[in-house]
Protein backbone atom coordinates (compact mmCIF):
# COMPACT_ATOMS: atom_id res chain seq x y z
CA UNK A 1 0.00 0.00 0.00
CA UNK A 2 1.25 3.69 -1.23
CA UNK A 3 2.07 6.12 1.97
CA UNK A 4 -0.59 8.79 2.15
CA UNK A 5 0.60 11.99 0.39
CA UNK A 6 2.07 14.96 1.80
CA UNK A 7 0.81 18.59 1.37
CA UNK A 8 1.56 21.63 2.54
CA UNK A 9 -0.07 24.84 2.39
CA UNK A 10 1.93 28.00 2.51
CA UNK A 11 -0.59 31.25 2.91
CA UNK A 12 -0.29 33.99 5.64
CA UNK A 13 -4.02 33.84 5.84
CA UNK A 14 -5.48 31.19 7.96
CA UNK A 15 -8.89 31.96 6.45
CA UNK A 16 -7.80 30.85 3.48
CA UNK A 17 -5.87 27.73 5.07
CA UNK A 18 -9.01 26.45 6.67
CA UNK A 19 -10.91 27.10 3.50
CA UNK A 20 -8.20 24.96 1.27
CA UNK A 21 -8.52 22.09 4.11
CA UNK A 22 -12.48 22.13 4.01
CA UNK A 23 -12.28 22.16 -0.09
CA UNK A 24 -9.61 19.40 0.13
CA UNK A 25 -11.73 17.59 2.79
CA UNK A 26 -15.13 18.10 0.42
CA UNK A 27 -13.20 16.10 -1.83
CA UNK A 28 -11.42 12.75 -2.24
CA UNK A 29 -7.91 14.19 -0.54
CA UNK A 30 -7.18 11.51 2.34
CA UNK A 31 -3.73 12.64 2.78
CA UNK A 32 -1.74 14.74 5.34
CA UNK A 33 -2.10 18.84 4.86
CA UNK A 34 0.34 20.51 6.48
CA UNK A 35 0.46 24.44 6.90
CA UNK A 36 2.85 27.30 7.52
CA UNK A 37 1.79 31.16 7.59
CA UNK A 38 5.08 32.59 6.71
CA UNK A 39 7.72 32.38 4.28
CA UNK A 40 10.58 31.04 6.80
CA UNK A 41 8.40 28.91 8.95
CA UNK A 42 8.15 26.80 5.23
CA UNK A 43 11.99 27.10 4.55
CA UNK A 44 12.33 25.40 7.96
CA UNK A 45 9.77 23.01 7.87
CA UNK A 46 11.24 22.05 3.94
CA UNK A 47 14.58 22.29 5.73
CA UNK A 48 13.08 19.83 9.27
CA UNK A 49 15.17 22.47 11.10
CA UNK A 50 14.01 24.05 14.73
CA UNK A 51 10.17 22.97 15.23
CA UNK A 52 9.92 21.22 12.58
CA UNK A 53 13.09 18.78 12.82
CA UNK A 54 10.43 15.43 12.44
CA UNK A 55 8.49 17.15 9.54
CA UNK A 56 7.96 14.99 6.41
CA UNK A 57 8.94 16.07 2.93
CA UNK A 58 5.53 17.18 1.27
CA UNK A 59 4.78 15.90 -1.87
CA UNK A 60 3.21 19.11 -3.60
CA UNK A 61 3.71 22.32 -2.01
CA UNK A 62 0.85 24.91 -2.72
CA UNK A 63 2.39 28.28 -2.07
CA UNK A 64 1.29 31.85 -1.91
CA UNK A 65 3.16 34.88 -3.15
CA UNK A 66 2.26 37.29 -0.68
CA UNK A 67 3.78 36.08 2.34
CA UNK A 68 5.71 37.49 5.47
CA UNK A 69 9.31 37.36 6.13
CA UNK A 70 9.87 35.54 2.93
CA UNK A 71 7.87 35.90 0.24
CA UNK A 72 6.74 33.16 -2.20
CA UNK A 73 9.18 33.83 -5.30
CA UNK A 74 12.09 33.95 -1.93
CA UNK A 75 11.15 30.46 -0.47
CA UNK A 76 10.33 29.39 -4.40
CA UNK A 77 14.30 30.16 -5.28
CA UNK A 78 15.38 28.55 -1.87
CA UNK A 79 14.05 25.14 -2.88
CA UNK A 80 14.93 25.39 -6.43
CA UNK A 81 18.73 25.83 -5.50
CA UNK A 82 18.47 23.20 -2.63
CA UNK A 83 19.46 19.62 -4.51
CA UNK A 84 17.09 17.85 -2.03
CA UNK A 85 13.81 20.01 -2.35
CA UNK A 86 13.98 21.39 -6.08
CA UNK A 87 12.22 18.27 -7.46
CA UNK A 88 9.06 18.88 -5.00
CA UNK A 89 6.39 20.40 -7.62
CA UNK A 90 5.43 23.72 -6.43
CA UNK A 91 1.86 25.12 -7.44
CA UNK A 92 2.04 28.80 -7.16
CA UNK A 93 -2.01 29.98 -5.54
CA UNK A 94 -1.85 33.38 -4.98
CA UNK A 95 -4.54 36.46 -5.72
CA UNK A 96 -1.78 38.27 -7.75
CA UNK A 97 -2.91 38.76 -11.41
CA UNK A 98 -0.05 40.39 -12.52
CA UNK A 99 1.53 39.32 -15.23
CA UNK A 100 5.17 40.31 -14.03
CA UNK A 101 4.33 38.09 -11.16
CA UNK A 102 3.30 34.80 -12.78
CA UNK A 103 6.43 35.15 -15.21
CA UNK A 104 8.64 35.13 -12.40
CA UNK A 105 7.06 32.53 -10.77
CA UNK A 106 7.52 30.38 -13.84
CA UNK A 107 11.02 31.62 -14.03
CA UNK A 108 11.78 30.36 -10.83
CA UNK A 109 10.62 27.22 -11.74
CA UNK A 110 7.16 27.00 -10.45
CA UNK A 111 5.52 23.66 -11.52
CA UNK A 112 1.80 25.87 -12.43
CA UNK A 113 0.19 29.30 -11.06
CA UNK A 114 -3.06 29.82 -10.67
CA UNK A 115 -5.15 32.48 -9.66
CA UNK A 116 -6.91 32.47 -6.26
CA UNK A 117 -10.64 32.56 -7.08
CA UNK A 118 -12.68 35.33 -5.72
CA UNK A 119 -15.82 33.34 -5.14
CA UNK A 120 -15.98 30.29 -2.47
CA UNK A 121 -17.45 27.92 -5.67
CA UNK A 122 -14.56 28.60 -8.21
CA UNK A 123 -12.05 27.97 -4.68
CA UNK A 124 -13.59 24.25 -4.55
CA UNK A 125 -13.79 23.49 -7.85
CA UNK A 126 -9.84 24.79 -7.95
CA UNK A 127 -8.41 22.95 -5.27
CA UNK A 128 -10.19 19.82 -6.44
CA UNK A 129 -8.70 20.18 -9.70
CA UNK A 130 -5.85 20.80 -8.18
CA UNK A 131 -5.99 17.52 -5.94
CA UNK A 132 -7.18 15.65 -8.80
CA UNK A 133 -4.27 16.36 -11.08
CA UNK A 134 -1.69 16.36 -8.72
CA UNK A 135 -2.60 13.33 -6.89
CA UNK A 136 -4.38 11.53 -9.09
CA UNK A 137 -3.12 11.72 -13.07
CA UNK A 138 0.33 12.98 -12.24
CA UNK A 139 3.17 10.82 -11.65
CA UNK A 140 5.16 12.61 -8.71
CA UNK A 141 9.04 12.00 -8.01
CA UNK A 142 9.48 8.98 -6.53
CA UNK A 143 10.05 9.36 -2.60
CA UNK A 144 13.47 8.87 -0.91
CA UNK A 145 15.80 9.46 -3.92
CA UNK B 1 -25.23 118.89 1.33
CA UNK B 2 -26.37 117.15 -2.09
CA UNK B 3 -24.16 113.72 -2.78
CA UNK B 4 -23.97 114.97 -6.29
CA UNK B 5 -22.12 117.94 -4.27
CA UNK B 6 -20.17 116.18 -2.72
CA UNK B 7 -18.91 114.24 -5.55
CA UNK B 8 -18.11 117.22 -7.23
CA UNK B 9 -15.95 118.67 -4.58
CA UNK B 10 -13.74 115.38 -4.66
CA UNK B 11 -13.43 115.02 -8.21
CA UNK B 12 -12.41 118.79 -8.06
CA UNK B 13 -9.92 118.58 -5.24
CA UNK B 14 -5.86 118.34 -6.21
CA UNK B 15 -5.07 114.93 -6.55
CA UNK B 16 -1.66 113.88 -4.91
CA UNK B 17 0.52 113.54 -8.44
CA UNK B 18 2.12 110.48 -8.35
CA UNK B 19 6.14 110.18 -7.86
CA UNK B 20 7.64 108.85 -10.20
CA UNK B 21 11.52 107.80 -10.17
CA UNK B 22 13.00 108.52 -13.12
CA UNK B 23 16.61 107.10 -14.59
CA UNK B 24 17.62 109.56 -17.53
CA UNK B 25 20.63 108.81 -19.74
CA UNK B 26 21.38 112.20 -20.96
CA UNK B 27 24.45 114.11 -21.34
CA UNK B 28 22.91 117.62 -22.37
CA UNK B 29 22.11 119.36 -19.05
CA UNK B 30 19.68 121.94 -21.24
CA UNK B 31 17.59 118.50 -22.55
CA UNK B 32 17.51 117.02 -19.07
CA UNK B 33 15.98 120.33 -17.82
CA UNK B 34 13.73 120.08 -21.00
CA UNK B 35 12.77 116.60 -20.02
CA UNK B 36 11.84 117.06 -16.49
CA UNK B 37 9.89 120.32 -17.38
CA UNK B 38 7.73 118.07 -19.72
CA UNK B 39 7.36 115.36 -17.32
CA UNK B 40 5.88 117.84 -14.58
CA UNK B 41 3.70 119.65 -17.01
CA UNK B 42 2.27 116.21 -18.13
CA UNK B 43 1.29 116.10 -13.97
CA UNK B 44 4.05 113.83 -12.72
CA UNK B 45 5.81 114.54 -9.59
CA UNK B 46 9.93 113.65 -10.63
CA UNK B 47 12.50 112.15 -8.67
CA UNK B 48 15.24 111.89 -11.01
CA UNK B 49 19.26 111.20 -11.70
CA UNK B 50 20.79 111.37 -14.74
CA UNK B 51 23.63 109.56 -15.81
CA UNK B 52 25.94 109.55 -18.57
CA UNK B 53 27.46 105.82 -19.16
CA UNK B 54 27.34 102.51 -18.37
CA UNK B 55 28.89 102.50 -14.69
CA UNK B 56 26.84 105.22 -13.30
CA UNK B 57 23.63 103.80 -14.87
CA UNK B 58 24.57 100.42 -13.22
CA UNK B 59 25.39 102.33 -10.00
CA UNK B 60 21.94 104.20 -10.88
CA UNK B 61 20.14 101.21 -11.00
CA UNK B 62 20.81 100.08 -7.76
CA UNK B 63 20.42 102.92 -5.86
CA UNK B 64 17.73 104.82 -7.44
CA UNK B 65 15.47 101.83 -8.44
CA UNK B 66 13.84 103.54 -11.32
CA UNK B 67 10.44 102.73 -12.59
CA UNK B 68 11.38 103.97 -15.94
CA UNK B 69 14.60 105.21 -17.58
CA UNK B 70 14.81 107.80 -20.68
CA UNK B 71 17.64 107.34 -22.55
CA UNK B 72 19.22 109.67 -25.30
CA UNK B 73 20.35 107.62 -28.70
CA UNK B 74 23.50 108.87 -28.99
CA UNK B 75 26.04 109.69 -26.29
CA UNK B 76 29.77 110.66 -26.54
CA UNK B 77 30.67 107.66 -24.39
CA UNK B 78 27.89 105.14 -24.76
CA UNK B 79 24.62 104.74 -26.33
CA UNK B 80 20.63 104.68 -25.28
CA UNK B 81 20.60 101.10 -26.66
CA UNK B 82 23.49 100.38 -24.61
CA UNK B 83 20.99 100.74 -21.50
CA UNK B 84 18.47 98.33 -23.07
CA UNK B 85 21.32 95.51 -23.19
CA UNK B 86 22.51 95.91 -19.44
CA UNK B 87 18.65 96.05 -18.52
CA UNK B 88 18.23 92.99 -20.28
CA UNK B 89 21.74 91.22 -18.83
CA UNK B 90 20.28 92.59 -15.01
CA UNK B 91 17.19 90.59 -15.93
CA UNK B 92 14.75 93.83 -14.86
CA UNK B 93 11.82 94.51 -16.50
CA UNK B 94 12.23 98.55 -17.00
CA UNK B 95 10.39 100.20 -19.60
CA UNK B 96 12.81 102.00 -21.60
CA UNK B 97 12.03 104.69 -23.80
CA UNK B 98 14.91 106.43 -26.19
CA UNK B 99 14.50 110.35 -26.37
CA UNK B 100 16.19 111.66 -28.85
CA UNK B 101 17.38 114.74 -31.14
CA UNK B 102 17.62 113.01 -34.21
CA UNK B 103 16.31 109.49 -34.92
CA UNK B 104 14.98 108.20 -38.23
CA UNK B 105 11.72 105.93 -38.68
CA UNK B 106 13.70 103.22 -39.22
CA UNK B 107 16.04 103.02 -36.79
CA UNK B 108 13.19 103.70 -34.69
CA UNK B 109 11.52 100.65 -35.05
CA UNK B 110 14.71 98.82 -34.87
CA UNK B 111 15.63 100.19 -31.55
CA UNK B 112 11.90 98.78 -30.58
CA UNK B 113 12.32 95.43 -32.15
CA UNK B 114 15.79 95.14 -29.76
CA UNK B 115 13.96 95.92 -26.70
CA UNK B 116 13.19 99.56 -26.56
CA UNK B 117 9.30 100.26 -25.05
CA UNK B 118 9.11 103.52 -27.41
CA UNK B 119 11.31 106.38 -28.78
CA UNK B 120 10.12 110.33 -28.43
CA UNK B 121 11.71 112.71 -30.36
CA UNK B 122 12.86 115.80 -28.39
CA UNK B 123 11.12 118.57 -30.44
CA UNK B 124 8.22 116.58 -29.79
CA UNK B 125 8.16 116.24 -25.72
CA UNK B 126 4.86 116.85 -25.15
CA UNK B 127 4.20 113.13 -26.13
CA UNK B 128 6.52 112.07 -23.50
CA UNK B 129 4.04 111.86 -20.18
CA UNK B 130 1.32 109.65 -22.51
CA UNK B 131 4.03 107.39 -23.72
CA UNK B 132 5.24 107.29 -19.85
CA UNK B 133 2.05 106.41 -18.87
CA UNK B 134 0.92 103.69 -21.84
CA UNK B 135 4.93 102.05 -21.12
CA UNK B 136 4.03 101.85 -17.01
CA UNK B 137 0.06 100.37 -17.83
CA UNK B 138 1.50 97.98 -20.14
CA UNK B 139 4.41 96.86 -17.56
CA UNK B 140 1.86 96.50 -15.11
CA UNK B 141 -0.37 94.74 -17.34
CA UNK B 142 2.43 92.45 -18.49
CA UNK B 143 3.31 91.25 -14.94
CA UNK B 144 -0.20 91.21 -14.45
CA UNK B 145 -0.82 88.33 -16.71
CA UNK B 146 2.36 86.87 -15.62
CA UNK B 147 0.54 86.42 -12.35
CA UNK B 148 -2.55 85.24 -13.35
CA UNK B 149 -0.54 82.16 -15.88
CA UNK B 150 1.49 81.29 -12.80
CA UNK B 151 -1.41 81.57 -10.71
CA UNK B 152 -3.35 79.00 -13.90
CA UNK B 153 -0.25 76.74 -13.99
CA UNK B 154 0.27 76.38 -9.91
CA UNK B 155 -3.54 75.59 -10.00
CA UNK B 156 -3.47 72.85 -12.55
CA UNK B 157 -0.46 71.00 -11.27
CA UNK B 158 -2.07 71.12 -8.13
CA UNK B 159 -5.17 69.50 -9.61
CA UNK B 160 -3.43 67.20 -11.82
CA UNK B 161 -1.49 65.90 -8.51
CA UNK B 162 -4.67 65.69 -6.64
CA UNK B 163 -6.15 63.89 -9.18
CA UNK B 164 -3.22 60.92 -9.94
CA UNK B 165 -3.36 61.14 -5.77
CA UNK B 166 -7.12 60.49 -5.63
CA UNK B 167 -6.88 57.65 -9.10
CA UNK B 168 -3.94 55.85 -6.65
CA UNK B 169 -6.33 56.17 -3.85
CA UNK B 170 -9.10 54.40 -5.50
CA UNK B 171 -6.89 51.88 -6.76
CA UNK B 172 -5.07 51.00 -3.83
CA UNK B 173 -8.27 50.93 -2.02
CA UNK B 174 -10.62 48.72 -3.86
CA UNK B 175 -7.38 46.50 -4.25
CA UNK B 176 -6.71 46.26 -0.82
CA UNK B 177 -10.36 45.75 0.05
CA UNK B 178 -10.61 42.95 -2.06
CA UNK B 179 -8.12 40.39 0.28
CA UNK B 180 -10.58 40.64 3.18
CA UNK B 181 -14.00 40.73 1.32
CA UNK B 182 -12.79 37.90 -0.42
CA UNK B 183 -12.92 35.88 2.92
CA UNK B 184 -16.47 37.82 4.56
CA UNK B 185 -18.02 36.22 1.07
CA UNK B 186 -16.03 33.03 0.84
CA UNK B 187 -16.95 31.86 4.74
CA UNK B 188 -20.88 33.95 4.26
CA UNK B 189 -21.10 31.21 1.56
CA UNK B 190 -20.12 28.21 3.18
CA UNK B 191 -21.91 29.08 6.59
CA UNK B 192 -25.03 29.00 4.09
CA UNK B 193 -24.19 26.53 2.25
CA UNK B 194 -23.43 24.33 5.32
CA UNK B 195 -26.07 25.62 8.16
CA UNK B 196 -28.94 26.10 5.69
CA UNK B 197 -31.96 25.13 7.33
CA UNK B 198 -30.02 23.98 10.51
CA UNK B 199 -30.55 26.91 12.30
CA UNK B 200 -33.68 28.54 12.64
CA UNK B 201 -35.50 30.41 9.54
CA UNK B 202 -33.94 33.94 10.90
CA UNK B 203 -30.26 32.53 10.90
CA UNK B 204 -30.80 32.06 7.43
CA UNK B 205 -32.20 34.98 6.17
CA UNK B 206 -29.51 37.11 8.50
CA UNK B 207 -26.83 34.58 6.66
CA UNK B 208 -28.37 35.41 3.42
CA UNK B 209 -28.00 39.38 3.87
CA UNK B 210 -24.74 39.59 5.17
CA UNK B 211 -23.75 37.07 2.24
CA UNK B 212 -25.58 39.45 -0.48
CA UNK B 213 -24.37 42.30 0.99
CA UNK B 214 -20.60 40.81 0.33
CA UNK B 215 -21.18 40.43 -3.03
CA UNK B 216 -22.56 43.07 -4.06
CA UNK B 217 -19.70 44.99 -2.31
CA UNK B 218 -17.21 42.67 -4.17
CA UNK B 219 -18.59 44.23 -7.64
CA UNK B 220 -19.17 47.34 -6.32
CA UNK B 221 -15.09 47.21 -5.97
CA UNK B 222 -14.32 45.64 -9.00
CA UNK B 223 -16.57 48.32 -10.68
CA UNK B 224 -14.35 50.84 -8.84
CA UNK B 225 -11.53 49.37 -10.16
CA UNK B 226 -12.53 48.93 -13.64
CA UNK B 227 -13.20 52.92 -13.07
CA UNK B 228 -10.21 53.50 -12.22
CA UNK B 229 -7.99 51.34 -14.37
CA UNK B 230 -9.52 54.11 -17.44
CA UNK B 231 -7.33 56.35 -16.22
CA UNK B 232 -4.41 53.90 -15.17
CA UNK B 233 -4.34 51.80 -18.40
CA UNK B 234 -1.82 52.72 -20.62
CA UNK B 235 -2.67 54.42 -23.67
CA UNK B 236 -2.55 51.79 -26.55
CA UNK B 237 -4.04 54.20 -29.47
CA UNK B 238 -4.62 52.84 -32.80
CA UNK B 239 -7.00 53.29 -35.54
CA UNK B 240 -10.16 51.74 -34.23
CA UNK B 241 -13.21 50.90 -36.64
CA UNK B 242 -16.00 51.48 -35.26
CA UNK B 243 -18.13 49.41 -37.32
CA UNK B 244 -15.95 46.79 -36.05
CA UNK B 245 -16.65 47.68 -32.56
CA UNK B 246 -20.05 47.56 -32.78
CA UNK B 247 -20.11 44.13 -34.48
CA UNK B 248 -17.70 42.96 -31.03
CA UNK B 249 -20.56 44.91 -29.09
CA UNK B 250 -23.29 43.08 -30.56
CA UNK B 251 -21.90 39.90 -29.90
CA UNK B 252 -21.29 40.25 -26.07
CA UNK B 253 -24.85 41.82 -25.48
CA UNK B 254 -26.36 38.79 -27.76
CA UNK B 255 -28.20 37.30 -25.19
CA UNK B 256 -30.24 40.94 -23.84
CA UNK B 257 -31.12 41.76 -27.75
CA UNK B 258 -32.32 38.33 -28.54
CA UNK B 259 -34.57 38.53 -24.89
CA UNK B 260 -35.50 42.18 -25.18
CA UNK B 261 -36.28 41.76 -29.55
CA UNK B 262 -33.98 44.63 -29.99
CA UNK B 263 -32.68 46.23 -32.91
CA UNK B 264 -29.85 47.58 -33.67
CA UNK B 265 -28.77 50.08 -36.53
CA UNK B 266 -25.41 51.12 -37.15
CA UNK B 267 -23.90 51.98 -40.71
CA UNK B 268 -20.60 53.27 -41.97
CA UNK B 269 -19.06 54.56 -38.74
CA UNK B 270 -15.95 56.05 -38.92
CA UNK B 271 -12.49 54.97 -37.77
CA UNK B 272 -11.28 56.54 -34.87
CA UNK B 273 -7.91 56.97 -33.01
CA UNK B 274 -8.40 55.22 -29.53
CA UNK B 275 -7.47 52.20 -27.97
CA UNK B 276 -9.98 49.28 -29.11
CA UNK B 277 -10.95 47.92 -25.66
CA UNK B 278 -12.17 51.24 -24.39
CA UNK B 279 -13.77 51.88 -27.53
CA UNK B 280 -16.12 48.37 -26.96
CA UNK B 281 -16.26 49.19 -23.34
CA UNK B 282 -17.73 52.79 -24.32
CA UNK B 283 -20.24 51.34 -27.44
CA UNK B 284 -21.20 48.82 -24.89
CA UNK B 285 -22.42 50.76 -21.74
CA UNK B 286 -24.69 52.86 -24.22
CA UNK B 287 -25.98 49.70 -26.00
CA UNK B 288 -26.32 47.73 -22.98
CA UNK B 289 -28.30 51.00 -21.08
CA UNK B 290 -30.90 51.65 -24.02
CA UNK B 291 -31.45 48.05 -23.93
CA UNK B 292 -32.13 48.37 -19.88
CA UNK B 293 -33.78 51.23 -19.79
CA UNK B 294 -36.29 49.80 -22.13
CA UNK B 295 -40.04 50.81 -22.69
CA UNK B 296 -43.09 48.45 -23.49
CA UNK B 297 -42.01 48.36 -27.18
CA UNK B 298 -39.32 46.42 -28.07
CA UNK B 299 -35.94 48.72 -27.92
CA UNK B 300 -35.12 50.53 -31.13
CA UNK B 301 -31.31 52.02 -31.13
CA UNK B 302 -29.84 53.97 -33.64
CA UNK B 303 -25.81 54.60 -33.86
CA UNK B 304 -24.79 57.55 -36.04
CA UNK B 305 -21.94 58.96 -36.78
CA UNK B 306 -20.85 62.68 -38.70
CA UNK B 307 -17.84 64.62 -38.75
CA UNK B 308 -18.53 67.85 -37.21
CA UNK B 309 -17.00 71.42 -38.32
CA UNK B 310 -15.42 73.58 -35.96
CA UNK B 311 -17.95 75.66 -34.14
CA UNK B 312 -17.04 79.66 -35.13
CA UNK B 313 -16.19 80.43 -31.50
CA UNK B 314 -13.07 77.87 -31.70
CA UNK B 315 -12.02 78.89 -35.34
CA UNK B 316 -12.59 82.72 -34.82
CA UNK B 317 -8.17 82.95 -35.61
CA UNK B 318 -8.80 80.52 -38.56
CA UNK B 319 -9.83 82.10 -42.26
CA UNK B 320 -13.12 80.85 -43.10
CA UNK B 321 -12.15 79.31 -46.21
CA UNK B 322 -10.11 77.05 -44.37
CA UNK B 323 -12.20 75.94 -41.94
CA UNK B 324 -12.20 71.79 -41.61
CA UNK B 325 -13.84 68.91 -39.67
CA UNK B 326 -13.06 69.54 -36.35
CA UNK B 327 -14.03 66.07 -34.67
CA UNK B 328 -17.06 63.11 -35.07
CA UNK B 329 -20.16 63.48 -33.85
CA UNK B 330 -21.62 60.09 -32.39
CA UNK B 331 -25.07 59.83 -31.36
CA UNK B 332 -26.48 56.70 -29.77
CA UNK B 333 -30.34 56.98 -29.53
CA UNK B 334 -33.17 54.56 -28.07
CA UNK B 335 -36.78 55.10 -27.51
CA UNK B 336 -36.61 54.08 -23.99
CA UNK B 337 -37.79 55.22 -20.41
CA UNK B 338 -36.06 58.47 -20.76
CA UNK B 339 -34.73 60.72 -18.31
CA UNK B 340 -36.37 63.05 -16.27
CA UNK B 341 -34.70 66.70 -16.74
CA UNK B 342 -33.80 66.98 -13.27
CA UNK B 343 -32.10 64.16 -13.35
CA UNK B 344 -29.87 64.71 -16.31
CA UNK B 345 -27.09 66.63 -14.60
CA UNK B 346 -26.45 63.85 -12.66
CA UNK B 347 -26.45 60.57 -14.45
CA UNK B 348 -22.81 60.77 -14.99
CA UNK B 349 -21.59 60.55 -11.42
CA UNK B 350 -19.83 57.12 -10.21
CA UNK B 351 -22.46 54.73 -8.59
CA UNK B 352 -25.28 57.46 -9.15
CA UNK B 353 -28.49 55.28 -10.21
CA UNK B 354 -31.82 56.73 -10.46
CA UNK B 355 -33.77 53.70 -9.95
CA UNK B 356 -33.97 50.95 -7.44
CA UNK B 357 -32.07 48.05 -7.54
CA UNK B 358 -35.29 45.56 -8.19
CA UNK B 359 -36.44 47.91 -11.08
CA UNK B 360 -33.32 47.95 -13.08
CA UNK B 361 -29.60 45.90 -11.80
CA UNK B 362 -26.25 47.41 -11.67
CA UNK B 363 -24.42 49.92 -9.57
CA UNK B 364 -24.30 53.18 -11.40
CA UNK B 365 -20.58 52.76 -12.87
CA UNK B 366 -21.47 52.67 -17.02
CA UNK B 367 -21.95 56.07 -17.55
CA UNK B 368 -18.79 57.17 -15.22
CA UNK B 369 -16.89 55.16 -16.87
CA UNK B 370 -18.43 56.23 -20.66
CA UNK B 371 -17.32 59.73 -19.09
CA UNK B 372 -13.97 59.31 -18.22
CA UNK B 373 -13.45 57.12 -21.51
CA UNK B 374 -14.34 59.79 -23.87
CA UNK B 375 -12.87 62.70 -21.96
CA UNK B 376 -9.28 60.72 -21.96
CA UNK B 377 -9.36 61.35 -26.14
CA UNK B 378 -10.42 64.85 -25.78
CA UNK B 379 -13.80 64.45 -26.22
CA UNK B 380 -17.27 65.43 -24.69
CA UNK B 381 -20.29 63.64 -23.48
CA UNK B 382 -24.10 64.72 -22.86
CA UNK B 383 -27.89 63.17 -23.33
CA UNK B 384 -30.64 64.66 -24.68
CA UNK B 385 -33.80 62.80 -23.34
CA UNK B 386 -37.12 63.39 -22.00
CA UNK B 387 -39.15 60.85 -19.84
CA UNK B 388 -41.05 58.56 -21.56
CA UNK B 389 -39.45 59.83 -24.63
CA UNK B 390 -36.19 58.06 -25.80
CA UNK B 391 -32.83 59.51 -25.25
CA UNK B 392 -29.93 60.09 -27.10
CA UNK B 393 -26.39 59.90 -26.11
CA UNK B 394 -24.09 61.99 -27.86
CA UNK B 395 -20.04 61.64 -27.59
CA UNK B 396 -17.40 63.46 -29.86
CA UNK B 397 -13.91 62.14 -30.73
CA UNK B 398 -11.20 64.16 -32.09
CA UNK B 399 -10.29 63.02 -35.55
CA UNK B 400 -7.33 60.96 -35.50
CA UNK B 401 -3.96 62.77 -35.78
CA UNK B 402 -3.26 63.02 -40.19
CA UNK B 403 0.39 61.52 -39.53
CA UNK B 404 -0.85 58.71 -37.21
CA UNK B 405 -3.83 58.26 -39.88
CA UNK B 406 -0.44 57.20 -42.45
CA UNK B 407 1.04 55.05 -40.32
CA UNK B 408 -2.06 52.85 -39.81
CA UNK B 409 -3.35 52.48 -43.12
CA UNK B 410 -4.52 49.51 -43.92
CA UNK B 411 -1.94 47.25 -45.65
Amino acid sequence: MKAAHELLIVDDNPADIALAREALNACAYRGQINSVEDGAEALAFLGRRGNYANAVKPDLVILDLNLPKRDGHAVLAAMRASPDLRKIPVVIFSTSQLSRDIARSYELGANCYVSKPGNLTEFFSMMKSIEKFWFGSVKLPPRGE
Amino acid sequence: MSTAATKLQVEHSPQAKPQLRVLMVEDNPLDATLILRSLRQGGFDVNATTVQDEAAFLRALRTHNPEIVLADFNLPGWEGMGAVKVLRREGLDIPLILVSGALGDVSAVECIKRGATDYVLKDGLVRLPEAIRRALEEKHLRQERKRAEEDLASKAAELARSNADLEQFAYVASHDLQEPLRMVAAYTQLLSERYQGKLDADADKFIGYAREGALRMQVLIQDLLAFSRVGRKEQSCCSVDCNAVMRDVLQILEASIKESGATVNYESLPEVWADNTQMVQLFQNLIGNAIKFRGTEPPVISVQAGAQPETPAESKTETKTEAKDHEWLFSVSDNGIGIAPEDVGKIFAVFQRLHSRTEYPGNGIGLAICKKIVERYGGRIWVESQAGGGTTFKFTMPLQPRESKAEASQP
